[in-house]
């Protein structure tokens, strides 16, 4: 307990709506999707409820309490380390049996808990009938029901943990087979005086004998040989009991008491196939799923441009016109230009970036609650092998689409560091949101839309490229996938307006105000000349090599910033309007411009998530494998439009 | 659907009694974990993801190009990718009268 706020955790396997039920709680905080694996870190909010303050934490899902990956880690940290006053163990109702060998996991642990048989609404969709008060009985804490996404029950819970706090019950642990308790009780009376005992020395012997060749043995092995010995000689005693090692007998133990009250408290009454299961038999087949992909990423492309294009020359007129009574009104005073930045500035959000930000949030919140991410990891899993990857990194790929850091975030799923890297460093090539809208105002809006699609293409065919020569670099031994496939659920509208809602919020407090602090600025430095100084330093790059007019090399500065910023600041720096820009360059300096700017360098928020993630190094890798990257492939297009 | 294309060595029934591994397996057949094999991590992780020796698990799919394979806890109710690598390390024998 720390200054007398009580704190609560909420753990449970991945995906069974920790996060969901965490933001219905505490306000949208959490990221959440229908992966398992979405939350990497923890995320802590007070909460007041009845004039009380409560701390609650939200934490990564885990299969079990001997984690595996690096975010699952986090879970044993916060339980060992910051003690919490209770634990709120989330359960996918629809997986009841599964997930309660991670309950009968937590119960040893002894410490006051609630369980949550989150989901009711799938669990009835797919036929089981929960005996609630039986599930109580049987575990001996209290049992809430929730959804998460409808916010039902969670007052219920509320009051819960309320009275929970105040009654401190502390549960105790399952009991095993006899043979198996017998040598349990053993190791707890031959522990060690000074043997850390966490939690208790029931649950610190059990984890002793689970902890055959993990981290737990060598140090049990270089503290105290004689306990070693005795250690050895129960686990193969377990392990005689089934022909297993003794960390399997004893998951087996918890994995058919799991059973037996799932047995116990449930009725499974025979649930008809849904159109749902059908869509899914579908989209995961082994021929029609490729193109359902190829579809649906083609579709999401159309949607986002023929919502966005219509919208965007609607809401660039008024801009345009605020624009050129500026310049009647002031000429071409210091003022006037100021002004005409932040109009600039301001509109170009507005009208350039909001109708494609949108509805690009909008369908990626729609796959990932559907539950199509773990889906093109399975479908893709064959491919990424091929580039020295595998099916696991795809969520981030398709996350990047989004932005950036969040997909580099993500990477901490990944069980080896080679893997993370090579996607870490894959990701910035990802054209997300910022760049789709650059794809989409420019070229789209301007070319035509095949041509943005083919420029996509073209796009992930560099990525793949890339991957390559990564594969080369960083010696390939990537594990196997193993991955949970979550059931397709009916995105809720709720949770995707949170999380468009989330990111706009994002969006206007941080990267608008750069990009219109950058705008006005570069009307200011234009207006004392000074970006002739920037253009002439760059002019080698931006002339000689791209073939590009000399005054886009200001652009570029910013674009690190924003990748957006490059695009508006595009206009000011040629002094030309949306509709004259093809009035001044060509059809290949425009082709070239955005591949560069799409490709040079990852933004400031992308660099700096590297740095934190994965360090100087990587990070310092990323940016010249963009650079190179970004100037062969400019420099081939200007190379092939000139043959034509 | 569509009629699967499984390689024809591979579509023959699993022998009653006959233990091979997840690659092996006609499609959709209801089959009994006999064994898990391979590294103790993989077992474990295994292990934690609900996937026990005794448990009935199904075949549902298999991704082209040598892709993962689908697989089916019917005693749990869970569904998993595996690689084929990983798919290959569980054994698994015909679940002898279940239906
Ligand atoms: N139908 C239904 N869907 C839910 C419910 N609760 C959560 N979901 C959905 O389930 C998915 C997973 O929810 P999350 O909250 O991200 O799960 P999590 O436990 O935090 O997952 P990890 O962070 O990966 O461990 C999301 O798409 C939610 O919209 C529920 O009660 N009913
Ligand atoms: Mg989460």
């Amino acid at each position: 307990m720390n200054d007398g706020v009580p704190v609560i955790v909420f753990i449970g396997q991945p995906n069974c709506g920790k996060s969901t039920l965490f933001n219905s709680i505490a306000g949208y905080k959490a990221q959440t999707s229908n992966f398992p694996g979405t939350t990497v870190t923890h995320v802590h909010s007070e909460v007041l409820w009845k004039g009380e303050i409560y701390s609650i934490v939200d934490l990564p899902g885990t299969y079990s309490l001997s984690p595996h990956e690096p975010q699952e880690k986090v879970v044993l940290t916060h339980i060992f380390k910051e003690k919490p006053d209770l634990i709120v163990n989330v359960i996918d109702a629809s997986l009841l049996s599964r997930s309660l060998e991670l309950t009968l996991e937590l119960l040893e642990l002894e410490y006051p808990m609630i369980v949550v048989l989150n989901m009711m609404d799938l669990a009835r969709k797919k036929g089981i009938v929960i005996n609630v008060e039986e599930v109580e009985r049987k575990l001996g804490v209290p049992v809430v029901k929730t959804v998460a996404t409808r916010g039902f029950g969670t007052d219920n819970l509320m009051a819960t943990i309320e009275k929970a706090l105040k009654l401190k019950i502390r549960p105790t642990g399952p009991h095993y087979s006899r043979e198996v308790e017998k040598r349990i009780a053993e190791v707890m009376d031959i522990l060690p005086e000074d043997f850390p005992v966490v939690a208790n020395k029931r649950f610190t012997a059990i984890k002793a004998i689970e902890g055959e060749m993990l981290a737990v043995d060598k140090f049990i092995s270089e503290h105290n040989l004689a306990f070693k010995r005795e250690l050895d000689r129960r686990r193969q005693e377990i392990s005689a009991l089934r022909d297993a090692p003794a960390y399997e007998v004893i998951s087996a133990e918890r994995h058919h008491l799991a059973l037996k009250i799932f047995e116990d408290c449930c009725r499974v009454t025979r649930p008809k196939i849904s159109a749902i299961d059908k869509l899914d038999n579908l989209i995961m087949d082994p021929v029609l799923g490729y193109f359902f992909l190829l579809l649906i990423f083609a579709g999401m492309f159309y949607l986002i441009f023929k919502v966005g294009s219509p919208l965007e020359s609607w809401l660039l007129q008024p801009w345009e016109t605020i624009k050129s009574t500026i310049e009647n009104q002031f000429g071409h005073s210091l003022l006037a230009e100021l002004l005409i930045g932040l109009v600039q500035g301001i509109g170009g959000g507005i009208a350039i970036v909001f109708p494609y930000f949108i509805p690009l949030l909008f369908l990626m919140g729609f796959l990932e609650d559907a539950g199509y991410l773990a889906r093109a990891s399975f479908l893709l899993d064959a491919f990424m092998h091929r580039l020295g990857l595998h099916g696991k990194s795809v969520p981030m790929f398709i996350l990047g689409f989004g932005c950036n850091v969040p997909a580099i975030m993500a990477t901490r799923i990944l069980e080896s560091r080679r893997d993370r890297i090579v996607t870490a460093l894959l990701i910035p090539f990802v054209p997300c949101a910022a760049r789709t809208t650059i794809i989409l105002a420019l070229i789209a809006f301007l070319l035509g839309p095949w041509w943005a699609l083919g420029f996509y293409f073209f796009n992930f065919f560099v990525i793949a490229i890339l991957a390559l020569i990564l594969k080369r670099w960083f010696k390939y031994d990537s594990p196997g996938l193993i991955l949970e496939i979550p059931s397709l659920k009916v995105p809720s509208l709720k949770s995707i307006w949170q999380k468009i809602y989330f990111n706009l919020k994002e969006f206007v407090s941080f990267a608008w105000p750069i990009l219109i602090a950058g705008s006005v600025l570069l009307s200011f430095l234009s207006y004392l000349r000074f970006d002739r100084v920037i253009n002439a330093v760059l002019s080698p790059l931006v002339t000689g090599l791209l073939g590009l007019p000399q005054s886009l090399g200001v652009t570029l500065i910013f674009g690190f910033l924003r990748k957006e910023l490059s695009l508006l600041m595009m206009f000011q720096a040629l002094g030309v309007g949306y509709g004259q820009l093809m009035a001044v360059i060509t059809k290949t300096q425009l082709l070239t411009f955005v591949t560069f700017v799409t490709f040079f360098i990852p933004c400031l928020s992308t660099l700096s998530i590297l740095w934190k993630e994965l360090g100087k190094k990587v990070a310092i890798m990323s940016v010249a494998l963009n650079l190179s990257a970004a100037v062969v492939v400019s420099w081939l297009i200007r190379l092939v439009s000139s043959l034509f | 659907m569509f009629g699967k294309k499984n390689n024809n060595q591979r579509i023959d029934p699993v022998p009653p009694g006959g233990l091979c591994s997840l690659t092996e397996v006609p499609e959709g057949e209801v089959l009994k974990i006999v064994e898990i094999r391979g590294s103790q991590g993989l077992h474990r992780r295994l292990l934690a993801l609900g996937f026990h020796p005794g448990d009935l698990v199904t075949l549902e799919n298999e991704a082209l190009m040598n892709g993962p394979v689908l697989v089916k806890n019917l005693t749990m109710g869970s569904r998993v990718a595996l690689g084929r690598g990983i798919a290959q390390k569980i054994m698994v024998e015909v679940a002898a009268g279940d239906e």
